[in-house]
This record gives C-alpha cells, structure tokens and sequence, in this order.
C-alpha cells in the first residue's frame, strides 16, 4: 500500500507571508506614505489587496483559492511593473525638463526599483511560480488545471 | 515554438518594452533642447534697431535668418528695473526686429528718458527658441508620474519661461521674470531646514499669469479671457543675450550671451580673483553703516536692503565678526588703505557689543573672559566671539598692529573656558548666571572656536593655545572614527581650515589632518559637477550640488572651496599638493566668477549691487556671509593659482 504523500508546508508558509505582508503595506500606507492622491493611494492601496487575495486563496486551498491566489499573485506583479514605470517615467520626465537625471538622482531611482522588485516582487513571484508548479497544484488539490 | 517559450518570451520582453515606451513618451513630450546661440555679428544686426529706437532714432532691421520659433522679446533695463518689455513677431529676424523696435518707440516712458539715461539703459533680447508642454495640469503624464513630481518640479530655473496663448494672443513671462517673481524653488519641503528649498509654486505662477493677460486686455484695449487654467499654459526657452555696459570708452565690446540672466564667467587667475575679491570687498564697505554694523542682506532684485541702524532686526554676529576677518584678510594681501578705516569702524561695533553684553567675568583662576553677546541675545553665542577673535587676530597678521590683542586674548579665554578636557567645547553660555550650557551643540561653532585658537597662536606663538587648537583638532577629526563616519562628512569647513593654520605649530605630526582633509575633498568631489557632465546646466559646473533639480547654493561653493584651499596646502607643506584638489577648487572658482555681481551682470540688479554674490543663481538676494565666503576663497587663491602645482 503507498502512503499518502507528506502535507506540503509551503502552501501554509506562502499563506503566512502573504498575511504579514498585506498587513505590514497596510500599516506603511497609513503610517509611512500617505498620499493626498486620488490615483497614487489606489494604486498604493493594490498591493495589500491584493497580498490579502493571496492569503485567502492560499490559505482556502482548492481549486477556487487556487485561481484566487493566482489572481492575487499577478495584480500584485501588474502593480510592481507600473510602479516600476511610474519612477522611469518621472526620471524619464525631469531628464527631459533638466537635460539630465544626475547620478545622484539615477542612484537613488535604481535603489527604489530595486527595493520595489524586492518588497513588492519577489513574493508574489515566488508564489505563483509554486502555485503554478506540479507540487503546487497537487498541494491545493488542483488537478488537470 | 511552444506556449511556455512564448511565455518567458513575454514575460521577458513585455515590461521592458513598456518601460521603454513610457520613457520616451516623457522624455520627448517634455524635452526643450538648448537654444543654438546667435553668433556677435547676428546679435548686434538685432541689437542695431533696438538701440535706435531706445536712442529715438531708426535704423532698419539688417538680421538675416528665420525667426524660428519666435517672438523676439525686448527688454530695456535701467537702474536694475525693467523699463519697458516687447514682442516683436515676423517671419524674419528682421522683421521682428523692426517691430520690436516699432513697439518700443512708441514707450512714453522710454521717450522720458534723458540722453545720458538713454545711453546707459541696457538692452536684453530673448529669442524664443524652443516650446514644450508644462506638467501639472493634468493629463496621462500627470496622472501616472510620482505624486508631486509633475508639479514642483515643472520648470527648469532660470532656463524655463512660462507661455499661455489666451484667444489669438500669447503671453510669454521670460524666465528672469520667473526668477525676479521668486516663484521658483520657492517651496520649502522641510522645516528642519528653512534655508532648503525646492519646486516652483504653480499657484503663483497662475495668478501673475492672470496678472499679465488682465494688463494685454488693458494694451490691446479688448478683454482676453482671463481663465488660465495650468492646461493652457506651456513652457519655452529662449536664447538671452544683453548689451555690454557703457565703459569710458562708450560700448564697444560685443553683447554678452545670457544664461539664468548671468553672462559668461572670467577664467579664474591671480588677477581676475584678486579683482573680484577687492570687488566684494567694496561690496561690503558699501554696505557697512556708520555705527560698523552691516547692511546684513540686499535683495538685488528689488533693492530691499536691511537697516543696519536698526539694531533689533535680523543680524548675525558670527557673521559680522565673519565678515570683518574677510575684510581684513583682503587688507592683508593687497594693503588697500581704504579697508582699514571700516574694518575698524566694524570693530569698534564689535567692542561697544562686548561692553554693553556684560559678559565679562573673572574666573576663580584669576583669567579674565570677555564674550560677545548682540543686542537681542541674552544667551552668548561661541561662533560670535571664535569668529571676532578670529578676525582681530588676522588684523593684526595684516597690520602688525597689536591694539586689539588685549581684547583679543580676553575673549580667547572665553574660548579656553569653554572647552573640554577631550577638546570640544561648550556652545552657548548664560552670562547672568555665569553658566555654560552643556548639552547645545550647534553647527559650525566648534571649528571656528579651533580656528581662533589657531590664529592666536599664529599671532602670539603662545603653546597654550597651540595645544588648545590641537585638542579641538583631534576630536574634530576623531568624531568620525565609527563605521558610518567613513561614509560621510559634515560641513567641516572650519575644521581643515584651522588644520593648515595650525600647521607649523605641529610640523608634519599631523598626518591625519591632512589625509581627513583629503578624505573631504574627495566627498565633495563627488557632489561636484563638470562640464559636460550635465548638458544642459554647464553654467552650474564647478559648483556642488547632488542632483540637477536643486539649484546650487554659492555659499557652500565658497566655504568648502576655502576649506579645500587649506586641504590643498596642507597637501604643499607635506611635500605634494594634490593635482585633483586644486583642479576641484579652479572649477568652483570659476563657477563662482560667474555667479558674482560684476558691472557686466548688474543690469537687473537694483542698489549698489556689484560686488556681492547671490544666494543662488536663481536667489538674488545678498547676505554679507555669502560675499565673506566666497570672496575669502578668491583672495586666499589669488596667492597661489598661477603658480605651478609643486
């Protein structure tokens, strides 16, 4: 007789990151960058949003949470590319107006894209590149999705 | 190919692609690039008409070419004010010349001139010669930028000039008009730092706007709607050049080309440097009341002077007793009789503040301290009195006369007092309670105290206060010996200036004044720009600064090239004075050439204004440190720069 295969941790591990990030972008758009526009707090506000989609769908499991985490995942990656091109847009904008960035300027705008892909990225990167894999989808019992 | 392959293709290509798209659509939306000059044949064909007209006579249009964007606009200034301001249009220079003309012939102010205010009157001409949208009034850009970007940002200073085309007419507000307005940089992002500021006020901007459509309504005698709204507005460039000013010899020399309203800087040398420093120094003399307090600040934009008789208002004394040292280090390299009597008149401020301030005590040792304590204050303030004893001990360097050393040596045991066993001092202390306060540290004040402990050893060849200089020098220094310390500085003017003042006190021991000194230099460099470096500002190289959308601040240029002066000697006494530290203060002097307020840059400027140097190029305000530094940092170059490096 072949014995069950092991629970998968990562389901609950992708589960509690999600969680903690979704509280901790909350509390830093309300304590750290609260912004007086309209536009830039929608967009702000996504990435708790849509870390909480991926914690329910992560921690729902089944084939519904499944595409719920998926989605989650990918609207957070969506926000960090048009994060990313807002600041190369702005850079790209005061090159125009100032005939060049300046280095300190360049520096500090590769520093905050390069935070961004670390704090914003790299966790809904991870997770939907597991959730799209064979473990993942056997660990939410998605099969043939 | 299969789905997966198309896929990573995607996911590898298509933000990359999108980035790329939206960096051009910025750059090429907003992008106004730099005028191509006029060359001085097809200036003065421009200039030719103009100055007929300003004379009451006519001369026709002789400018060959386009007029390209156009319009050409007229300025007439005399006295630093705008008499009369005019767009010419046409297909042609020429033609746009000759409607300019046109226009200014028939300014009734204009023919009120006398001959001889005819002749001095100064022409400005502005070619448009580029337009690009202004961001802020909303629209994709503004909507998808970083939040405040679009709008404090919007203007380059000094370059970008502000249009709105209301029914069939345009209303062009040229950039100096925008300088002059204060309306640039004009917000203050941080109260923890009042001097900082940053980003155009669009409000303001709108309101003179609106301003300016009310008055064409009123010139064109039909109502143009005054709804500007940021939507309408646009930005332009243009190519700015001046008449010389009428010398003895009448004006011959070619116009001069503008950029930020400022004509091009002389190459620094021994001679250009020495006479403008003797040009600063006037500047303050000027500028010094009959009581020897100083006229504290001008706003050469508007004349505004402060009232030096006024004894209340805002007045700095490190600053005055800052200033009186550049006075008297002017005195000491060139021997100009006429420094003498107001450097003394400004002392004697200096002694009737010392007796009225009270502050005199005698310490259980039996030493007698003096301090120097304003009007206003009742706490005595260290950099004031370092500062004093650092200006009566470089009078004497100067003269040789010995009058003030009593003075000097009472206030320099005040300083004594004040400091430490382990080298720093004390900033502030009550006199009435004969109490020093321990816990106040304020910025500078440590390193001018070094400093006159340094210069009253030069002065008396005294070990006490050698000693003292070395102990406030080695905990200067020493403070940054922690991990973060190696990746930065502070303002440590003062500091490698005391250190090359104390060098013969301490031959050679002191390695490690020169190699933190050095260390500064290198930190500053790093902030320095160089021509070419960013293309569109090479009026600002020279100067420091972290990124192109803060303006510089001159005076940092001056005190920090004082400072790398004594960096650059230390480097000499040690055997070798560092090629790249000289090369560094060459650059910022002739950045600051440029910045100074010289007969050939005064036509905008209202008051006796020649001499000093702005806060900025865009602040055209004067204060007496920002001449004191900057002008300290010419003279003290003056000795050395057209000598080979040794």
């Amino acid at each position: 007789m072949t014995p069950p295969p092991p629970r998968d941790p990562r389901r609950w591990i992708y589960g509690g990151l999600d969680v903690g990030f979704a509280i901790a972008y909350a509390a830093a758009i309300i304590l750290v960058v609260p912004s007086r526009l309209p536009s830039a707090e929608l967009h702000l506000w996504s990435l708790p949003v849509a870390a909480a989609l991926m914690a329910v769908g992560t921690i729902m499991g089944g084939r519904r949470g499944w595409q719920v985490a998926v989605i989650g995942g990918s609207l957070q990656l969506l926000s960090m590319v048009l994060m990313i091109a807002r600041v190369l847009m702005s850079a790209a904008f005061l090159s125009g107006v100032y005939g060049a960035f300046g280095k300190a300027a360049a520096s500090g705008a590769l520093v905050g894209v390069a935070l961004l892909v670390e704090i914003v990225g790299l966790l809904p990167l991870f997770q939907v590149n597991y959730l799209r894999s064979r473990a993942g989808r056997r660990a939410f019992g998605v099969t043939g999705a | 190919m299969t789905r997966r392959r198309r896929q990573l293709i995607a996911v590898w290509t298509l933000p990359s692609l999108l980035f790329l798209a939206v960096t051009a659509y910025a750059y090429g939306t907003f992008r106004i690039a730099p005028p191509i000059r006029l060359d001085d044949a097809a200036r003065a064909a421009i200039l030719a008409p103009l100055r007929a007209a300003v004379d009451g006579r006519t001369t026709p249009g002789a400018a060959t070419g386009d007029l390209g964007d156009g319009p050409l606009c007229a300025t007439v200034w005399l006295d630093g004010k705008a008499l009369a301001r005019v767009d010419g249009h046409g297909d042609t220079l020429a033609a746009a010349s000759d409607d300019a003309a046109r226009q200014l012939r028939a300014q009734g102010q204009l023919r009120a001139l006398t001959t001889f205010d005819r002749s001095r009157a100064r022409i400005q001409v502005d070619l448009v010669a580029g337009r690009g949208p202004l961001a802020g009034g909303g629209g994709v850009f503004d909507a998808l930028a970083i939040p405040g970007i679009a709008s404090s940002l919007a203007l380059n200073p000094g370059i970008d000039g502000i249009g709105v085309l209301v029914d069939d007419h345009e209303i062009l507000i040229l950039p100096h008009e925008l300088v002059t307005a204060k309306l640039l940089q004009s917000q203050r992002p941080s109260s923890a730092l009042p001097d900082f500021a940053m980003g155009t006020d669009m409000a303001r901007i709108e309101q003179l706007v609106r301003r300016r459509v009310a008055v064409a309504s009123g010139q064109r005698g039909s109502k143009l709607d005054p709804s500007v709204h940021p939507t309408g507005l646009f930005r332009f460039r243009t190519d700015a050049f001046v008449e010389p000013p009428v010398g003895s010899e009448g004006r011959g020399a070619a116009s001069l080309a503008l950029t930020r309203g400022l004509p091009p800087a002389l190459p620094p040398s021994a001679a250009s440097l020495r006479a403008a420093a003797l040009l600063g120094a006037h500047y303050l003399v000027g500028h010094l009341g009959v009581n020897g307090r100083y006229v504290y600040e001008h706003d050469v934009s508007t004349g505004h002077m402060s009232d030096p008789l006024r004894l209340t208002g805002d007045y700095s004394m490190p600053r005055h007793a800052g200033t009186t040292y550049f006075l008297a280090e002017v005195y000491r390299h060139t021997k100009e009789e006429w420094l003498r009597e107001p450097i003394e008149r400004a002392f004697h401020h200096l002694s009737d503040l010392i007796a009225d301030g009270h502050c005199g005590a005698t310490l259980p040792s039996g030493v007698e301290i003096d301090c120097v304590l304003d009007h206003t204050e009742t706490t005595a303030q260290l950099g004031s009195t370092a500062l004093a004893v650092v200006a009566l001990a470089e009078y004497q360097r100067a003269t040789g006369d010995r009058r003030y050393l009593p003075l000097a040596t009472k206030l320099t045991a005040f300083i004594l007092f004040l400091q430490r066993p382990d080298g720093s001092f004390r900033h502030l202390y009550d006199p009435k309670a004969h109490l020093a306060d321990d816990d106040a540290q304020l910025l500078y004040y440590s390193g001018e105290a070094t400093l006159a402990l340094s210069r009253m050893w030069v002065v008396t060849q005294d070990p006490k206060y050698g000693d003292a200089a070395v102990r406030g020098l080695d905990w200067l220094v020493g403070w940054y010996d922690f991990f973060l310390g190696g990746f930065f500085y502070g303002e440590e003017h003062w500091t490698c200036i005391s250190a090359e003042a104390i060098y013969d006190y301490a031959p050679g021991q002191k390695e490690s004044y020169r190699e933190f000194c050095d260390g500064y230099g290198t930190f500053l460099r790093q902030q320095q720009a160089e021509v070419g470096e960013l293309p569109d500002e090479d009026d600002l190289a020279g100067s420091y600064n972290v990124t192109p959308f803060v303006l510089p601040y001159n005076t940092p240029a001056g005190s920090r090239t004082e400072a790398m002066i004594s960096a650059y000697l230390l480097g000499v006494h040690h055997g070798h004075g560092d090629p790249r530290i000289r090369d560094q203060i060459v650059r910022t002097l002739g950045y600051l050439l440029g910045e100074q307020i010289r007969p050939e840059s005064d036509f905008s400027m209202v008051g006796p204004a020649v001499g000093g140097m702005p806060g900025s190029p865009i602040d055209r305000n004067v204060r007496i440190d920002f001449v004191q530094h900057t002008n300290s940092a010419m003279i003290r170059a003056a000795e050395w720069i057209d000598s080979p490096a040794p």
